[in-house]
């Protein structure tokens, strides 16, 4: 058995592995041309982040994609769901993209204002692709052809309570004027299983708003749990011609609600067909969405 | 607008730029006269008989008899009093009186000998390096240097002063204010230059911010062509890519001396020793990303950018 898990871990390094990785970074560092580019990636540390990550996402998080044909070789301003506390969903997105898309492409994901000025991970996150979630930044990115990874929940998203999970929260309008300003189609992806990485937690938000956090989780495992994920990609949304990057926030709405609504829905028949799992057990007792379902 | 310059002041003649520039402008204009004005030495005399050297300050008296001397029809001012020129011995406000009023006064008189040109060095250090900038800076960002370091207020107040003066006066005179990038350079003796060639200058550990450099040749070559033909107008002046500071230094082949970054404040503070002399206040710039767009300065240039970032650092490397 330990024989078997030391081979998971150095998945990365199996020939076949270390093959797919290669072909994957030859088309990279041909698009990307220089080692690095503006906004702080280096194809080098990405790729090094990338067979760390690898094992997790084959092995403990068991990532099955559903619906990459959807994806076209242009650029998106991928939309998805946000759960699981910490940002793993993300990680697990990006690595999709890096490895079961064609061609391959790094997907820049949308990161905190606070999270850019960590010490280490605010660098490590750059090199990896991470950006700055800013308007003209995300603007300039896709001007560039590169796709960004937005979670227009927000903190609010990620940082949930049990009994909230899969409940999708209210989308920001930003990455609606970017598309709108950029005419970048919206890519909607839904993530199933993310949140049972910490099945348990609880909030105190008054407490980390005194603090100056974003959020607070407090859970009794400290280690994701080994919960496996669906990634489901849906159809692409094509942004309206008529419609101005300035009309009035009620004008957006509609097809925000629209966007909000083709994810929810694509959540709801991921929740169908996922695998069974302990944290399952524990969210559907705890969760307001799956008693409603009951 | 102003094609051919026949009688140019530039302010700041003893720096490596003004050399470069002057030897540009001479070579393009045939019947261009350059009178330079530094209170610095002469590190090498003109060959040209075209270039006349004056030795004075800026902020003096008789500084308006030259106006009345050459009737100058352009002025180029590369004289402002950075913390590398001035050291420890100056402070802030001194820094903030000859920077702010020399250059008001120089403005006004421009303006009373009705000059057609006038272009303004400033620098990319007045948008500030902060965790929250985008990647590509645009003209119109906010000048937020002085947010955090005081001792920046005379670059950003010099730039909004400038700025104010050009589109109050651009009806009758055609300004350009250019901010550019570290400017590198065998003949440049700058903040970044120095820290890039010094040996064992510490590198922080925690952080990897992308840099931009412009080569002397290019930044020289900028303001040769914003004295002809560019229009008025603040335009920030980068090549399109960036590197990391980590990079940079590999690229140059100098050691990495990894510091975390909150031991090197302390130390920009208290020494100031061969190994490590940089201004604490801009110690921003190799932890958080400073990067502009210097597109619109690239559709008013004639020629694109001679050196890339990469063989702007390897020239200085051979240097």
């Amino acid at each position: 058995m330990f024989k078997k898990l030391l081979t998971k871990i150095n998945d990365a390094s199996s020939p076949e592995t270390r093959s797919h990785f290669d072909s994957i970074f030859a088309q990279l560092e041909k698009k990307y041309l220089g080692k690095e580019d503006p906004w702080g990636l280096n194809l080098e540390k990405a790729r090094k982040s990338l067979e760390r990550l690898w094992p997790l996402y084959k092995h403990y998080f068991r990532v099955r994609c559903f619906g990459t044909k959807n994806i076209k070789d242009q650029p998106y301003i991928v939309v998805a769901n946000h759960s699981g506390q910490i940002a793993i969903d993300g990680m697990l997105i990006c690595s999709m993209f890096s490895t079961q898309v064609e061609p391959p492409r790094i997907l820049r994901p949308m990161v905190e204002r606070f999270f850019t000025g960590i010490p280490f991970i605010g660098s490590w996150a750059a090199e990896g692709g991470a950006v700055l979630g800013d308007r003209q930044n995300c603007i300039n990115l896709l001007e560039r052809g590169e796709s960004v990874l937005v979670f227009p929940e927000g903190v609010k998203g990620i940082a949930k309570d049990s009994e909230d999970f899969y409940d999708m929260k209210k989308f920001g309008r930003g990455f609606f004027r970017i598309a709108l300003a950029t005419g970048i189609p919206i890519l909607p992806i839904a993530v199933v299983g993310a949140e049972e990485f910490y099945p348990l937690v609880w909030h105190p938000l008054k407490l980390a708003r005194k603090i100056g956090l974003p959020a607070m989780p407090l859970t009794p495992n400290l280690v994701p749990l080994p919960s496996p994920v669906d990634i489901h990609v849906g159809e692409e949304f094509v942004i309206p011609k008529n419609l101005s990057a300035d009309a009035p926030d009620n004008e957006l709405d509609e097809y925000i609600n629209k966007i909000h609504h083709q994810i929810q829905t694509m959540l709801d028949h991921g929740l169908e067909s996922r695998r069974d799992f302990v944290g399952n057990m524990i969210t559907d007792k705890l969760t307001k969405k799956m008693n409603l379902k009951d | 607008m102003q094609a051919e310059p026949k009688s140019l002041l530039i302010l700041g003649m003893a720096g490596g730029l003004a050399r470069i520039t002057s030897g540009l402008l001479l070579k393009r204009f045939p019947n261009i006269k350059i009178v330079g004005v530094d209170s610095r030495p002469m590190v090498r005399e003109y060959p040209e008989n075209r270039v006349t050297y004056l030795r004075m300050k800026y902020t003096r008296g008789n500084f308006e008899k030259i106006f009345r001397d050459y009737s100058f029809d352009s002025m180029l001012h590369l004289g402002r009093l950075s913390h590398a020129q001035s050291g420890p011995s100056l402070n802030l406000a001194q820094r903030l009186d000859l920077n702010l009023m020399g250059t008001k006064r120089i403005l006004d008189l421009c303006l009373k000998y009705e000059l057609k040109k006038v272009v303004v060095l400033s620098t990319f250090h007045v948008y500030g390096a902060l965790k929250d900038n985008p990647t590509f800076i645009t003209e119109d960002a906010s000048l937020r240097a002085s947010i955090k370091y005081p001792e920046l207020r005379d670059v950003v107040e010099m730039d909004q002063l400038v700025s104010g003066w050009m589109w109050k006066n651009q009806s009758t005179i055609s300004t350009v204010i250019l901010r550019p990038c570290n400017i590198l350079g065998p003949q440049i003796n700058n903040t970044m230059t120095r820290y890039l060639t010094t040996s064992y200058a510490p590198v922080p550990v925690d952080y990897n911010p992308m840099l931009q450099f412009v080569h002397e040749f290019d930044m020289a070559h900028s303001l040769a062509e914003s004295i002809s033909h560019v229009p008025t107008g603040i335009y920030n002046v980068a090549p399109r890519d960036a590197i990391s500071i980590r990079e940079a230094k590999k690229l140059i082949g100098l050691p990495i001396i990894p510091v975390p970054l909150f031991l090197l404040e302390p130390i920009a503070r208290g020494f100031n020793t061969p190994f490590w002399s940089f201004p604490h206040y801009l110690l921003d710039y190799i932890k958080y990303p400073c990067v502009i767009d210097g597109r619109s300065l690239e559709k008013e240039l004639k020629q694109p950018f001679r050196f890339s970032i990469r063989e702007t650092l390897n020239l200085l490397k051979d240097n």
